[in-house]
């Protein structure tokens, strides 16, 4: 292999950031493709227009940004971005298939990370479909990147410490946030205090969270969740109600909130379409949702293909810049670069760290384990799929005639088969599955090629390959 | 001990059919096993029901032989070898149309009796021709199928226009095969399925067969991921894996061996056409939820089911060369199925010589979905021992005996 060839990065995010970062260190050029027009991902991608002040977020996010920014700038003299591009899928022998720039083109790879990220993990209950129900990563990126207010009167309900940063930088972007509804009892996080200890300062960076709610009168109730969303055409309220351990709600103790928006957010889902599609083998998990099988390298059943950050599991993002650098290593490793002992030592300093990461992290995932509870929220006419507008007992009456699968699902109801692709009703229709007992080759909704629409008009104009 | 007295093996149309035909027509204890594997054809299926089309080679065959005009436009000036439309034997015929004159009935039957609704249309299939080379290839289509001229009407550009006004100027019109219809393809599988269990029949779904069970040379069950299952008879109804099954049953191979197609299919739109389309590079169908599906390449590669730029493309091109309203939408998906093939393109039916307890209903190549209904009832007619429907002869396996492939 010729030492030149740039290693392929998809995702711009941390994980991809600091692979890049890392590789020039050791002077190999990348490639970062990114879906929009700036790095950093999601959670450190910024206003997407420029603006002097952003007084709304908080310091420690500004200086992430600015250490990501730092990161990229050191080393972008051998990291090539490719922005505004969409990778479609695998095309041939070691290609992928782009988007960019009104057009398609191939790249190929020799070795690939992907760094894709998550998505959010949608969960329906009667009116989650009426303009003003967002899930919670949603208003975040309004605040953040869109610079917009997401709504004037909000509450947020889900689980985990994004409710209360949410809490806070709306609160300080000038919105109302009239309550926050964490699902779990509070003595279930004070079980956890060991581990939270393991990232101390992340720990008090969440107390100083709570008191700032508590000093501006914002509400955070412990063991209460979403029951149903309600408006004419827009949200005009929500029910909300005590849940139990296992996140039951007391309906009869249910109380409306009047409300223009609301965020919830019960978790996120590793993007592992692109992995799939490419072929590498996955392992299903309860937090994440199907994550690929990887060895302690981050390298998956696919020989030189890597996959890091969050779409390798939910670790957040410090765990996704230290999974980028230990990917990074092995290929420059691999290259011939670095030696065995200097590669070992590098990795085992990444991985304390990474470690550490990890038992703050799941003392989180046990805290905010999902609960049964949810899948009974729907009523039997709500919608759980909605670009196929398929609803829970569309699904429920399937599995009472014997399906065990998502494909048999998909076959009988149609969900998954619209434009999403089963990102927004597949882990809810997999948790139905699972309920139900069928926890063996339970399928996915298989990612199909192209992973985004593309023009048929597209298919006329001949191929570039990009050298 | 789970003893049936059939066990299906295969949960696809033809699978699916078998046990709805012999749970409505016999007191049997039946189960049917399935796993969904990659490439199923059932549901990477078009679900025409184009019995003369592809009988004469159009629908899923087009690319597969190419037309006068294909020809003429490779061969760029250079003497065309004659050649006839690719129509299979008189068996073939029968078989196909008997299946298809079962579908409206059968649609009637699963609605009222069942609630499921595969979504059948009366469609008709339409072969656009945009040049002499296309018209001459229509007209030896037509003196090759005398007997079933009444089905078979010829379209001039006008007509054509004011019943697919969506379809380029560029054609000089169409012939139209009256009786060829399509229905929703998965929820057909589904259907038959569902009705199936209503009737009784046993379903083992998602589960994974590990091998055949024998006694000799009788068949006697299944080894499944579910547990063993006893049968008096096991019908091999596994699509393009039914060698590996056969293998076990027999001791010998048999010639079916996956053919992949590629399909595109759009994002939904109105309603463009009023019936399914078959040009000299693709066919076109726009199924019951809007979506126009776009098929499909006829490829040997082994199980491989991903997709390639190239037959997209082609596929994509074929497509808006007859509907330039397409360049005003998008590729919502791709997928790629596994067609079951056999060198004949016959489907392999039947009992085998030497081995009792078993049959098989498989190799139905392209026309899987159309032929499940006839296929069905004639596994229940061998099951029962009653006189089949058709001859046969032309169909069992005993015909690649002496085939050196």
């Amino acid at each position: 292999m010729k030492k030149s060839n740039p290693v392929v990065i998809v995702g711009g995010g941390p994980s991809g950031t600091a692979a890049a970062a890392m590789l020039g260190k050791y002077q190999i050029p990348s490639i970062i493709i990114d879906e929009t027009s700036k790095i950093g991902g999601v959670i450190y991608r910024g206003p997407l227009r420029n603006t002097a002040t952003l007084p709304h977020l908080d310091d420690n996010l500004q200086r992430a940004m600015s250490a990501l920014r730092t990161r990229y700038e050191k080393h972008k003299s051998f990291i090539e971005l490719k922005l505004q591009t969409r990778v479609l899928g695998p095309e041939g022998d070691q290609h992928l298939l782009l988007s960019e720039g009104g057009g398609l083109t191939t790249l190929e790879h020799n070795e690939l990370i992907l760094a894709t990220g998550c998505h959010e993990r949608s969960v329906p209950f009667p009116g989650w479909q009426l303009p003003g129900v967002m899930l919670l990563g949603g208003v975040q990126l309004q605040i953040k990147s869109g610079l917009v207010k997401p709504g004037s009167k909000m509450a947020l309900l889900g689980t985990g410490p994004l409710l209360p940063l949410v809490a806070c930088q709306l609160h300080k972007a000038g919105v109302d946030v009239v309550g926050v509804y964490e699902a779990s009892a509070f003595n279930k996080l004070a079980k956890e205090a060991v581990a939270l200890l393991h990232k101390p300062k992340l720990t008090l960076n969440g107390l100083s969270m709570m008191s700032y709610l508590k000093k501006h009168q914002i509400l955070f109730h412990y063991g209460y969740g979403i029951v149903s969303a309600q408006g004419d055409k827009y949200l005009e309220q929500v029910s909300v109600a005590p849940y139990d351990d296992q996140w039951r709600p007391d309906r009869s103790q249910a109380k409306p909130l009047d409300v223009d928006a609301i965020g919830v957010g019960y978790g996120f889902v590793a993007r592992t379409q692109l992995a799939m599609l490419l072929g590498i083998e996955h392992d299903y998990s309860k937090v994440s949702g199907y994550i690929p099988k990887l060895d302690d390298n981050y390298q998956s059943s696919q020989k030189n293909t890597y996959v890091v950050g969050d779409s390798s599991g939910l670790l957040g993002a410090d765990a996704a810049i230290c999974e980028g650098q230990i990917a990074a290593l092995n290929i420059v490793h691999q290259r011939g670069l670095l030696d065995s002992a200097t590669m070992e030592k590098e990795r085992r300093k990444i991985e304390r760290k990474h470690a550490r990461i990890k038992r703050f992290r799941f003392g989180f995932d046990r805290f905010s384990a999902r609960q049964t509870g949810l899948l009974d929220l729907p009523q039997d006419d709500t919608v759980v799929c909605r670009c196929e507008q398929a609803t829970k007992k569309q699904l429920t009456d399937a599995i009472a005639e014997g399906v065990k699968d998502l494909t048999t699902l998909k076959m009988r109801t149609r969900i998954g088969m619209g434009d999403c692709q089963g990102k927004t009703c597949s882990s809810y229709a997999l948790d139905l599955l699972h309920q139900a007992g069928h926890d063996k080759n339970t399928g996915v909704i298989k990612p199909r090629f192209p992973l985004d629409p593309i023009p048929f008009t597209f298919m006329e104009e001949t191929l570039n390959e990009q050298v | 001990m789970n003893k049936y007295d059939v066990v299906i093996a295969g949960g696809g149309a033809v699978g699916a059919a078998c046990a709805y035909f012999l749970s409505r027509d016999t007191d049997l204890k039946i189960a049917l096993v399935d796993l969904k594997k990659s490439g199923n054809a059932s549901r990477a299926s078009a679900g025409g029901l184009w019995a003369i089309g592809e009988s004469v080679g159009l629908g899923c065959g087009v690319i597969f032989f190419k037309t006068l005009s294909k020809l003429h436009s490779e061969a760029k000036g250079e003497e065309v070898p004659t050649m006839r439309p690719h129509q299979l034997p008189d068996c073939f015929f029968e078989f196909a149309l008997k299946s298809n004159d079962m579908y409206p009935d059968l649609y009637e039957e699963l609605r009222t009796k069942h609630d499921v609704d595969f979504k059948f249309e009366r469609t008709g299939l339409k072969f656009i021709m945009y040049n002499r080379e296309d018209e001459l290839y229509a007209d030896q289509i037509v003196s090759g199928i005398p007997h079933l001229s009444d089905q078979i009407r010829w379209l001039d550009a006008e007509q054509l226009k004011s019943e697919e006004p969506y379809v380029t100027p560029d054609a000089i019109g169409a012939i139209d095969f009256i009786c060829d219809h399509q229905v929703n393809p998965y929820r057909l599988v589904e259907a038959y399925t569902e009705a199936a269990r209503q009737n009784g029949v046993e379903l083992f779904l998602n589960t994974e067969i590990q091998s055949v069970l024998k006694e000799g040379n009788r068949v006697v069950g299944l080894k499944t991921a579910s547990g063993d299952l006893h049968c008096d008879t096991l019908v091999n109804a596994t699509g393009a894996w039914a060698n590996e099954l056969y293998k076990q049953a027999t001791g010998k191979d048999m010639p079916v061996y996956p053919v992949k197609g590629q399909i595109v299919l759009s994002e939904r739109m109105p309603k463009i056409m009023n019936g399914c389309i078959s040009t000299s590079d693709c066919y076109i169908a726009q199924k019951d939820n809007g979506e126009i599906l776009i098929g499909s390449s006829t490829e040997e590669k082994g199980f491989d089911t991903t997709n390639s730029l190239d037959k997209i493309q082609e596929l994509s091109r074929g497509a808006m060369k007859c509907l330039p309203i397409l360049n005003e939408s998008n590729i919502k998906r791709c997928w790629a199925g596994l067609r079951p093939g056999t060198p004949d393109e016959l489907p392999i039916l039947g009992k085998v010589s030497g081995v009792e307890g078993y049959l098989n209903a498989c190799g139905h190549f392209r026309t899987g979905i159309l032929t499940s209904a006839i296929t069905g009832k004639l596994i229940t007619e061998l099951v029962t021992e009653q006189p089949t429907s058709i001859d046969l002869t032309p169909f069992n396996v005993s015909r690649f005996d002496n085939d050196p492939t």
